[in-house]
C-alpha cells in the first residue's frame, strides 16, 4: 500500500518532465494559453521540434500560482507572463537566501565572537 | 437556496457597467486577498466578492442573475421553472445546488437543452507540511489536514526519502472527488524542513560547524563527527584553517534512488578561555618560536620568503 502511494508522487522538479497538454491540465489553462506564454518567453520548453512541447515539472508550481492570481485578480495573459517572471525570480532569491544561511555559522557562535570589538575601542581612543 | 446580493457584495449599483464592476472587484480583491490581508475574515470576504464577480463579469450570467429579481440577501427562494428551463440543465441535482454552483455551471455548458449531468473534475488541494531533517532523509508517514467543502479531513500519506527544503510534490488523485466521471483532484504538497540543532541544509547538502583546537588544526587529527546515519571519523588535514569546509562525500540528505548529497564540516578554531600554567608556558614558547604571521600582507609575505631564501 505504501509503495503504491509512493508511486503516485510526482516530483515537481528537474527530475520530471511534463508535456504541454499535461501542464495546461495541471495549471487549469488551455493549451493555447500555455502556448502563448511560451511565445512571450515566460515558459521555456526543454526541447523544440517534437510533436508536443515538453517542460520541466519545476514550472508547474509557479504557473499554478500565477494562474490562481490571474483568476483572483482577473488578469490578462500578458500580466500572467510578467507575474511568472517575478515569481521565478522570488523563488530563485529564496533559494539563494536558504543556501547562504546554510553556509553561515550558527547565530549563537557569531554572537559570542562579535564581542568585544577591539577595532571600535581603538578608534575611539 | 439562499439569495445573494452580488451587487451589494461588490458595492456597485445594479446598472453599473462592466468597467465599474471590474474596478470595484479589483479594489476589493486587493484589499481582502489572503496573500494581501491577514485580517480575520479576509478570506471569507474575498470568496464572497470573487463569487459575485464571477457572475457579474459575464454578461450572460449577469442577465440570468438579474432575471431572478431583487430580494433581501439571505432570503430562501427557488428560481421559477421557466428560469430553470432557460438557463440550466441541472435536473434532479437542482435542489442540491446553491446559487453560485448554479451560475458557475452555466459556464461549463450545463444549460438549455443539454441533457444529463456534466463531468466535473475534483478540486486540487495546495498544502504545506513541516518535517524533520531525519524524516526527509529516511522518508516518513504524515497526516495531511485538508479543508474541503464537505468539512475537514485527514489523509495519511507516505513522503518518499529524498525531499529537501522547498520541495514540491504532486499526489495524483488524492484531492477532491470528481463528479459524473470527472477526474479526482490532486494534492500539491510543499515540503518545509524543521530547523535542526546541528545541520543546516542547502538542497541535499548539509553543513555543520566543527570546532577544532589550534593543535588539531595545525597538526591534523581524526575527529568523530555526527551524520544523519550516526557518527563517523573525519580526517582533519594538517594545517586546516578556520572557515575551511571539509567535505564528507555522500553523507548529506538522501536524494532518493540510493544517491545522497554531501556533508560539509565548516571549521572553526577555538581556543581555551582560561589557561593552566603549563598551557600558558607552552603557548608563550610557541609565540616566541613561531614565525607564523597571519596578518602579513601578500607583499610582506613575499618579501619575507625572499629574505628567508
Amino acid at each position: 500500500m505504501q509503495a503504491q502511494q509512493q508511486a503516485e508522487w510526482m516530483w515537481l522538479d528537474e527530475r520530471t518532465t511534463v508535456t504541454l497538454s499535461e501542464l495546461s491540465r495541471f495549471c487549469a489553462m488551455s493549451p493555447a494559453e500555455v502556448d502563448e506564454l511560451v511565445e512571450y518567453g515566460a515558459l521555456l520548453p526543454l526541447a523544440q521540434g517534437r510533436e508536443e512541447l515538453v517542460f520541466s515539472a519545476q514550472c508547474i508550481t509557479p504557473l499554478r500560482t500565477a494562474g490562481k492570481l490571474r483568476l483572483d485578480f482577473d488578469l490578462d495573459l500578458f500580466s500572467v507572463a510578467m507575474l511568472l517572471g517575478y515569481l521565478n525570480r522570488i523563488e530563485a532569491l529564496e533559494r539563494r537566501v536558504r543556501s547562504l544561511e546554510a553556509h553561515m555559522p550558527l547565530p549563537g557562535l557569531l554572537a559570542t565572537q562579535a564581542e568585544p570589538n577591539p577595532l571600535r575601542s581603538s578608534r575611539s581612543d | 437556496m439562499k439569495y445573494k446580493d452580488y451587487y451589494a457584495a461588490l458595492g456597485v449599483a445594479r446598472d453599473a457597467d462592466a468597467d465599474e464592476i471590474k474596478k470595484a472587484y479589483r479594489k476589493l480583491a486587493r484589499q481582502h486577498h489572503p496573500d494581501m490581508s491577514k485580517a480575520a475574515g479576509a478570506e471569507a470576504r474575498f470568496k464572497e466578492v470573487a463569487e459575485a464577480y464571477a457572475t457579474l463579469k459575464d454578461s450572460e450570467k449577469r442577465a440570468a442573475y438579474d432575471e431572478l429579481g431583487r430580494r433581501p440577501a439571505g432570503e430562501e427562494f427557488a428560481p421559477p421553472p421557466q428560469w430553470r428551463q432557460a438557463h440550466t440543465s441541472a435536473g434532479p441535482m437542482f435542489d442540491d445546488m446553491d446559487l453560485a454552483d448554479l451560475l458557475a455551471a452555466m459556464g461549463r455548458g450545463q444549460r438549455g437543452r443539454q441533457q444529463g449531468p456534466v463531468a466535473m473534475d475534483g478540486r486540487d488541494y495546495d498544502t504545506s507540511v513541516q518535517i524533520s531533517l531525519e524524516d526527509a532523509h529516511r522518508g516518513s508517514r504524515i497526516s495531511l489536514s485538508l479543508a474541503g467543502e464537505d468539512g475537514d479531513s485527514v489523509l495519511e500519506v507516505t513522503v518518499p526519502p529524498g525531499v529537501h527544503e522547498g520541495q514540491k510534490l504532486r499526489l495524483r488523485g488524492k484531492g477532491g472527488k470528481g463528479l459524473h466521471g470527472g477526474a479526482d483532484g490532486d494534492i500539491y504538497l510543499h515540503i518545509m524542513l524543521k530547523p535542526h540543532p546541528v545541520f543546516r541544509p542547502d538542497h541535499h547538502d548539509l553543513y555543520f560547524d566543527l570546532a577544532l583546537t589550534p593543535w588539531e588544526a595545525a597538526l591534523g587529527a581524526e575527529v568523530e563527527v555526527p551524520t544523519l546515519d550516526g557518527s563517523v571519523l573525519l580526517t582533519v588535514p594538517v594545517g586546516t584553517r578556520s572557515g575551511r569546509k571539509l567535505r564528507l562525500r555522500g553523507r548529506g540528505l538522501a536524494k532518493g534512488q540510493g544517491a545522497s548529497g554531501d556533508l560539509y564540516a565548516a571549521i572553526r578554531i577555538d581556543v581555551p578561555t582560561t589557561l593552566t600554567d603549563r598551557e600558558r608556558e607552552l603557548f608563550e614558547e610557541l609565540a616566541r618560536t613561531s614565525r607564523f604571521h597571519p596578518r602579513a600582507s601578500p607583499k610582506e609575505s613575499e618579501h619575507a620568503s625572499t629574505a628567508a631564501s
